[in-house]
């Protein structure tokens, strides 16, 4: 049996109905994220968990026990919030303490733990500080520890990087996952940024309109969408739609060219989608290739993104910048390669 | 031009206040002819009747301060974390105070109170004292009010509750160690606020027929001359003195800066 069940897990607000049967089962010391955009409902599926809201209907289990009935102090729980909520009145110690003195923890055991917790968190020498005397990453990492140091059963993140600035987010998201690993701490982060789900996730659930679209690892995510709105939000990707011409071995027309997907495929009109870095320019060792013309170069340092116009759909594609190798020019004809196998149909 | 203008208006207007406070602290001193003395503040304060209604109204205003406390703390609080809808009738409730005369309310409590009502509070000592604490309490409680919201305002309330709960923490916890000391400042001004308002209230007082300090300015002004004056330039005193502290308290506060 799972540690943390989410079972038929719904939320109304009103007539407004934000998370829809709900379903999740995560293991002892797995990180899982949800993944969507504002209003998918992530955030109220953490905060059931946590039990800030309380559901409509639904189960949630915690190492057994059905924890929908307890108020948020009796879960044990370990949260951080994306605007820190340090207390401003108590030290760094002090806050990563609280959950113990509020406990009725010895004093001896609070100041052991505390200073266990600020070294992990590579904090130890700023117990002393109060909160305004710290950067918003230390600050991060100070709710972190404080969070952990009662050693609750799950710790819930919710988008903890997002007020970060790009550089401290990139070191907190390794270290943030380097102490969940350490501590084996069953872990659930909501973010709407893919990156940090995909780089962070054991698994990550891709969440729309209050529905679970999509739960698996990030490379199955990644690499089979299972539905079109988790091809679009996960990654760029370039929708074709193509007539079906043998159903039998997946021949198609698309647009610019022709592909054997070499499986069984619905008859009529579908949709087929390519990431940007499965199309190369030059259809070179590969056993698809499109006619079409340039329509965009841009140019981003490392790469350069184009976008081509084949018979009136639009595709990106990336190459890497070679110093000597001048990008195409818009307008230009061209042919693009790629492997049919490479190709996801798209459904619902 | 315009600078001299606005240093004029501000010369006036500074002459308009700080004049009559001269005048009334030079009198004061005037009790000896021909000199300048302290005669009238040492018989003000050589009378046992202006210790004996000084403390007990200090008494009163620090009881008043906690009734507020206890009471504005938690209802500010709720009202923002779980009933901000209902902010706007509590403001208008908090406000009443200033809009009925304090002569209306304790009329009031005597209808409602008196000893042939269910509730006798005036039939005793303790009663009466327990009711012009409460009408103290009301009196205040539109600066008490805005002060605690005020503070509220300046922290993440719900947030804050919220992380204080996932570490285990209750609603008593969290008022007394969360909330609380993030909102003192507000709250001590709100609580020097009262009292200066309890020091200097009148009506309630003298209606309810307690000892207090402000009937004895009333009375003294009415019988004596130079000691009335000494004695308004003691509640003068006492009551910069709050706003004093009020400044002192919110700058010595150690995470007022975190607050934001």
């Amino acid at each position: 049996m799972s540690f943390l069940t989410i079972e038929h897990l719904e939320k109304s607000f009103g007539p407004n109905k934000v998370v829809k049967d709900f379903n999740l089962n995560v293991e002892k010391g797995e990180f899982v994220s949800l993944l969507g955009p504002s209003g998918c409902g992530k955030t109220t599926v953490l905060r059931m968990v946590a039990g800030f809201e309380q559901p409509s209907s639904g189960r949630i289990g915690i190492d057994g026990q059905d924890v929908v009935r307890l108020r948020p102090n009796q879960r044990s729980i370990g949260m951080v919030f994306q605007a820190y909520a340090l207390f401003p009145n108590l030290t760094v110690a002090q806050n990563v303490g609280f959950g113990l003195k509020v406990k009725g923890t010895p004093r001896n055991v609070i100041d052991a733990r505390v200073a266990e917790m600020l070294s992990l968190i590579g904090l130890a020498d700023l117990g002393s500080r109060y909160p305004f005397q710290l950067s918003g990453g230390q600050q991060q990492r100070v709710a972190l520890a404080r969070a952990l140091a009662p050693s609750p059963q799950v710790l819930l993140l919710d988008e903890p990087l997002s007020a970060l600035d790009a550089k401290i987010r990139l070191s907190l998201r390794n270290e943030i996952r380097a102490i969940q690993r350490k501590l084996g701490i069953t872990t659930i982060f909501v973010t709407h940024d893919q990156e940090e789900a995909l780089s962070m996730s054991d698994r990550v659930v891709v969440m729309h309109q209050g529905i679970a679209d999509q739960v698996g690892t990030p490379f199955d995510i990644y690499n089979k969408p299972a539905t079109r709105f988790v091809a679009g939000f996960v990654g760029t990707l370039n929708t074709l739609e193509a007539d079906v011409l043998d159903p039998k071995t997946g021949h198609v027309r698309l647009p610019g060219g022709e592909a054997r997907l070499g499986r069984p495929l619905p008859a009529g009109r579908i949709t087929l989608a390519a990431r940007p870095e499965m199309i190369t320019l030059g259809a070179a060792g590969r056993d698809t290739s499109l006619a079409g013309h340039i329509t965009e170069v841009d140019f981003l340092g490392s790469v350069i993104r184009i976008r081509a116009d084949l018979g009136g759909q639009s595709l990106a594609f990336d190459t890497f910048n070679i110093s000597h190798v001048s990008p195409p020019k818009v307008g230009e004809k061209v042919t693009l390669g790629l492997n049919a196998a490479d190709l996801l149909v798209i459904g619902d | 031009m315009k600078r001299f203008l606005a240093a004029l208006i501000l010369l006036l207007g500074i002459t308009y206040f700080v004049l009559p406070l001269i005048g009334m602290a030079e009198f004061s001193l005037s009790m000896r002819r021909g000199v300048y003395s302290l005669d009238a503040y040492r018989k003000v304060i050589a009378d046992p009747q202006f210790r004996q209604t000084f403390g007990y109204s200090v008494v009163m205003a620090l009881l008043t301060i906690v009734f507020g406390v206890l009471l504005v703390v938690p209802t500010a609080f709720w009202v923002r974390l779980r009933m901000p809808h209902l902010r706007p009738y509590v403001e208008f409730i908090t406000l009443l105070p200033l809009v009925i005369p304090a002569i209306v309310v304790v009329f009031g409590y005597i209808r409602l109170y008196n000893t042939s009502s269910w509730l006798p509070l005036t039939g005793s000592t303790f009663g009466t004292n327990l009711l012009l604490m409460l009408g103290y309490a009301t009196l205040s409680l539109p600066y008490m009010y805005r002060a605690v919201d005020t503070g509220l305002r300046t922290i993440d309330v719900a947030t804050l509750t919220e992380a204080a709960q996932s570490l285990g923490a209750g609603w008593i916890t969290i008022l007394a160690r969360v909330i609380m000391p993030n909102v003192l400042v507000a709250v001590l001004s709100g609580a020097f606020v009262t009292f200066a308002i309890v020091m200097g209230e009148f009506t309630m007082a003298a209606l309810l027929n307690r000892p207090a300090f402000g009937p004895y300015l009333q009375l003294m002004g009415a019988n004596k001359a130079y000691e009335p004056f000494a004695l308004a330039v003691i509640a003068f005193i006492i009551t910069w003195a709050c706003m004093g502290l009020i400044q002192l308290v919110t700058r010595f506060s150690k995470h007022t800066k975190a607050a934001r």
